[in-house]
C-alpha cells in the first residue's frame, strides 16, 4: 500500500502520540485545565505532564445580586501524573490555523 | 455475519458501520456534561476516542474555545452526530 509514515493519523491515539515532547491542553473533569509539556502516555490516558500549570474555574455566586462569578486559581507544578480516568479532552495547543 | 459487500454507504448495518461511514465529515459530538464539539471528525476507535480537526467548543449554545486538533477521550460522549454546517472551506 501507500506510504505507512509514522506521521499519520490512523487511530485518535495517534494524535496525542505525535504530541510527545510537545506542550499540550488537558481539559479535566471538576473544571480543571492543564497545559504542560508531555512526557509519556499510555491507552488509559495516563499522562506523565512537566512543567505543567494548572487552572481550577470555581463558579461563586454574589451575596447580594446573586450573580455569578467565575474565578479562576491558577498553579505550577514542576512533574504531574495524570490519572486517565479524569481526562476530558486533549489538544496541541494554540495551533489555531 | 455482517461483512457482506454492500455498497450503498446510506445502508448502514451497525453503529460501527455508521461510524466508519461519517469519518471525514463534519460532526457535532456531545458529552456527558452538556458540552458540545463540532468539527471534522478524523478518525475514531474501539472505545469512541475520538480525534477531530477545526474543534469548536460550545457550551450553553455559545462557543467557548477552538482547537485545531483534539483528542476526545470516549467515555465521556453522550452521542456523535452528523452536521450539515459546512466550515470555512469552499462551498
Amino acid at each position: 500500500m501507500a506510504s505507512e509514515e509514522e506521521s499519520a493519523v490512523k487511530e485518535p491515539l495517534d494524535l496525542i502520540r505525535l504530541s510527545l515532547d510537545e506542550r499540550i491542553y488537558v481539559k479535566l473533569r471538576s473544571d480543571r485545565e492543564l497545559r504542560g509539556k508531555l512526557h509519556a502516555y499510555d491507552q488509559h490516558l495516563n499522562m506523565i505532564l512537566g512543567d505543567v500549570e494548572e487552572v481550577i474555574t470555581t463558579v461563586e455566586i454574589d451575596d447580594e445580586t446573586y450573580e455569578e462569578i467565575l474565578r479562576s486559581t491558577k498553579r505550577t507544578i514542576p512533574f504531574l501524573f495524570v490519572r486517565g480516568d479524569g481526562v476530558i479532552l486533549v489538544s496541541p495547543p494554540l495551533r489555531t490555523a | 455475519m455482517s461483512g457482506g459487500g454492500e455498497k450503498g454507504s446510506m445502508t448502514t448495518k451497525t453503529p460501527a458501520d455508521f461510524l466508519k461511514s461519517i469519518k471525514g465529515r463534519p460532526v457535532v459530538v456531545k458529552l456527558n456534561s452538556g458540552v458540545d464539539y463540532r468539527g471534522i471528525l478524523a478518525c475514531l476507535d474501539g472505545y469512541m476516542n475520538i480525534a477531530m480537526e477545526q474543534t469548536e467548543e460550545y457550551v450553553n449554545g455559545q462557543l467557548k474555545n477552538k482547537y485545531g486538533d483534539a483528542f476526545i477521550r470516549g467515555n465521556n460522549v453522550l452521542y456523535i452526530s452528523t452536521s450539515k454546517r459546512t466550515l470555512a472551506d469552499g462551498a
